[in-house]
């Protein structure tokens, strides 16, 4: 192998690694622009909701003998609604339910809305669909966000109430 | 038509395997190393992960690795260095992936090492992953909440992975322990599949070159000196992610997949793994044009072992004869046999091949070649390898020389180039693809040693070596065919005539009589 070759050898691998290298700390930015970002996320446990029926002769009938109940009862956690205004425009209107096939397991509040830097006027209110023993969920609040800043919207189960968190 | 579309795709890679060659030369070209190469770059992985290991705390990740990155004594080196063999590993394999997918090395007995190699594609990459998240940087935020999106769309958990990274409370460790444990695992099943990569080939080649070896851990190594790569800022459940410098070859994606919906990702990430596990059924041939398995004839088999030996796949056994002769035979696995043909240059009595590529086929092919072809005496005739060869072996002559084609050199038997050298060609210019990028592993080496060290089926004493040359380029190199060819010229030129016999007969030296025919002579 001659000697310009050799170098080029080199040289072309310099430059594979120095592409390696600069390739591998490329700058990215994830989140583009000054906006904030207002976090909903709580998990909370809801009233469970039992519906119970009697089976019909034919139902019965169509049954094995040990599996036979006069009545037969569904558990499920009760879905709750949840509302969400900022500046008096609403930003989320959903009805939050119950994980899990059978919806016995928490519900999962998760949203992130972006928000401009600056002074807001949040309104929250999470309510139950359907009668129940509980009160909503309120949180009426000013929040003030800076640039690129979360603030949390979370559920205290000590309080039972709505909170905001920010970072430290 | 998608045999053409990938010939097409195939010539960029042709033409920088060729370049490739100019500056290091076959024997050194990464690109024909990139199997190996990625293995010594992850074994150097391991070994430095092991020192980063002593020093990550999973109580504190981003502080541990500060202290790593800045007062560790050989940290920032060692870091740097586990970093950048990380991504040069995965780059290897991808180069990898798509050579074996552009050579159509991906079904029938090799459809195991496509299907392990894709595996371990996706353990090289969980495992970077994994490496990312360990610092708990802004990218290793960015990577592990995105993947926790992606599992939250699957109906699988009852509460969402992400809600570990929304702020409500500490991260815990038990995560940061659950992410080390994977990471540090996950090179042991790398290992494991890596074994089931190679378990179908025989002798397979496992370190790169000497040279080649240190030449690139000596690069990788002066860069991690003279350019340590850095800490980004701290994960911040409060703050949004700003800029930070991220690793294109693990978080590429992200640009992609972060605005868009999880199932739209998982559609993608189906439908790409989808295909990928097709390739071996989409490449494979139809029936009718799938080259067909190696046969043994019993009759000739002497039991000498030699195709059992040489069988770059372990498609060979040796077994009891069901006769009485007193030694073992051949016998092919179809389900292993990829039909290289190397088992028919391996065989002195010509006894096993593929269906019309035994050494018998090839005397036949050849004597037919020699009428049309062999005009004048004293001509150079080129037998060229199907793959490399400077992709002269679809022509009928080049620069005068006729052309007789070989599916691969390492089919080629020896008592061909005898024939055409007793049948008065001035000279035999055999050009293999390089060594290195044999489509069938090991067809030049052996075709080398069988011509000029004496390997069984070796090349008789009676035939002037003087005749014979053997040379290898790659697809695009047929500028190395013109100066071989133009060099051998000259040198046969200065030989002298070549004696010319009428339809030589050419010694089938093991063939084996009969038992019938060897009990009557006695």
């Amino acid at each position: 192998m001659s000697r310009t070759r050799l170098a080029g050898g080199w040289v072309l691998g310099a430059l594979a690694t120095l592409a390696l290298v600069g390739l591998s700390q490329v700058r990215y930015t994830a989140a583009v622009g000054p906006d904030g970002e207002l976090r909903l996320a709580w998990r909370y446990r809801s009233e469970t909701v039992e519906q119970c029926r009697r089976l019909t002769d034919d139902e019965l009938a169509a049954l094995p003998q040990h599996m036979r109940r006069d009545e037969i009862c569904e558990r499920r956690l009760q879905p709750w609604r949840l509302e969400v205004t900022l500046d008096g425009t609403s930003v989320a209107d959903d009805t939050v339910r119950a994980k899990g096939a059978r919806e016995d397991r928490p519900l999962y509040v998760f949203r992130q809305l972006p928000l401009p830097p600056g002074t807001h006027a949040l309104r929250a209110v999470f309510t139950p669909i359907g009668e129940s023993g509980r009160a909503p969920l309120e949180l009426d609040a000013s929040v003030t966000i800076e640039t690129r800043e979360v603030v949390l919207v979370t559920y205290d189960p000590d309080l039972d109430r709505l909170v905001l968190k920010r970072g430290p | 038509m998608a045999d053409r579309v990938l010939d097409r795709v195939r010539q960029p890679l042709a033409l920088a395997d060729a370049w490739m060659n100019r500056l290091y030369g076959w024997r050194y070209n990464p690109l024909y190393h990139t199997g190996v190469v990625a293995a010594a770059l992850l074994a150097a992985v391991m070994v430095t992960g092991v020192y980063l290991l002593f020093f990550y705390r999973i109580g504190s990740p981003y502080d541990s690795v500060a202290r790593i990155t800045n007062t560790i004594w050989l940290g920032p080196w060692t870091r740097s260095f586990h970093r950048y063999a990380s991504d040069a590993a995965l780059v290897a394999t991808l180069i990898h992936l798509v050579r074996m997918w552009l050579q159509r090395r991906t079904w029938g007995s090799r459809a195991l090492a496509w299907y392990s190699g894709l595996v371990l594609l996706f353990l090289i990459l969980v495992c970077g992953w994994t490496g990312y998240v360990m610092v708990w940087d802004v990218q290793a935020e960015v990577l592990a909440r995105e993947g926790a999106r992606w599992m939250d769309a699957l109906p699988l958990f009852s509460e969402p992975i992400e809600r570990a990274f929304d702020g409500e409370r500490e991260l815990p460790a038990a995560f940061f322990f659950l992410n080390l444990f994977a990471h540090v695992a996950l090179p042991v099943g790398l290992g494991v599949v890596f074994w089931i990569h190679v378990a179908r080939v025989a002798r397979p080649v496992l370190v790169p070159p000497k040279p080649l070896l240190w030449g690139m851990l000596g690069l990788l190594g002066i860069a991690s000196f003279l350019l340590p790569i850095t800490m980004g800022p701290a994960a911040h459940a409060f703050r949004l992610p700003g800029t930070a410098p991220y690793d294109v070859f693990y978080s590429f994606f992200l640009p992609l997949t972060r605005p868009a919906a999880p199932w739209l990702v998982w559609a993608g990430l189906l439908g790409l793994t989808g295909i990928l596990v097709l390739v071996p059924t989409l490449l494979r041939p139809p029936l009718a044009r799938r080259p067909a398995a190696s046969v043994v004839d019993e009759r000739s088999c002497t039991g000498c072992e030699q195709c059992w030996l040489d069988c770059p796949y372990e498609a060979i056994d040796m077994v009891e004869r069901t006769d009485d002769r007193p030694y073992l035979v051949a016998r092919v696995d179809p389900g292993l046999c990829t039909s290289c043909g190397i088992c028919a240059g391996s065989c002195a009595p010509m006894g096993v091949g593929p269906p019309g590529r035994t050494g018998k086929a090839q005397l036949d092919a050849i004597a037919r070649f020699c009428t049309t072809h062999l005009a004048q005496p004293g001509e150079i005739v080129i037998v060229a390898c199907g793959r490399g060869s400077g992709g002269i072996s679809a022509s009928l002559d080049f620069e005068d020389a006729p052309v007789f084609p070989v599916q691969c050199a390492g089919n080629l038997h020896t008592s061909t180039v005898e024939y055409l050298v007793r049948s008065g060609a001035g000279g035999v210019l055999i050009v293999t693809c390089p060594p290195r990028d044999c489509w069938n592993r090991e067809g030049p080496l052996w075709l080398e040693q069988r011509l000029y060290h004496q390997r069984e089926a070796e090349l008789k004493a009676r035939v002037d070596q003087r005749r014979v040359r053997l040379i290898s380029a790659g697809e695009r190199e047929q500028a190395v065919v013109h100066d071989a060819l133009a060099e051998f010229r000259a040198e046969v030129r200065a030989l002298g005539s070549a004696e010319r016999e009428e339809s030589p007969a050419i010694d089938l030296e093991c063939d084996v009589p009969e038992p019938e025919a060897a009990e009557a002579h006695q």
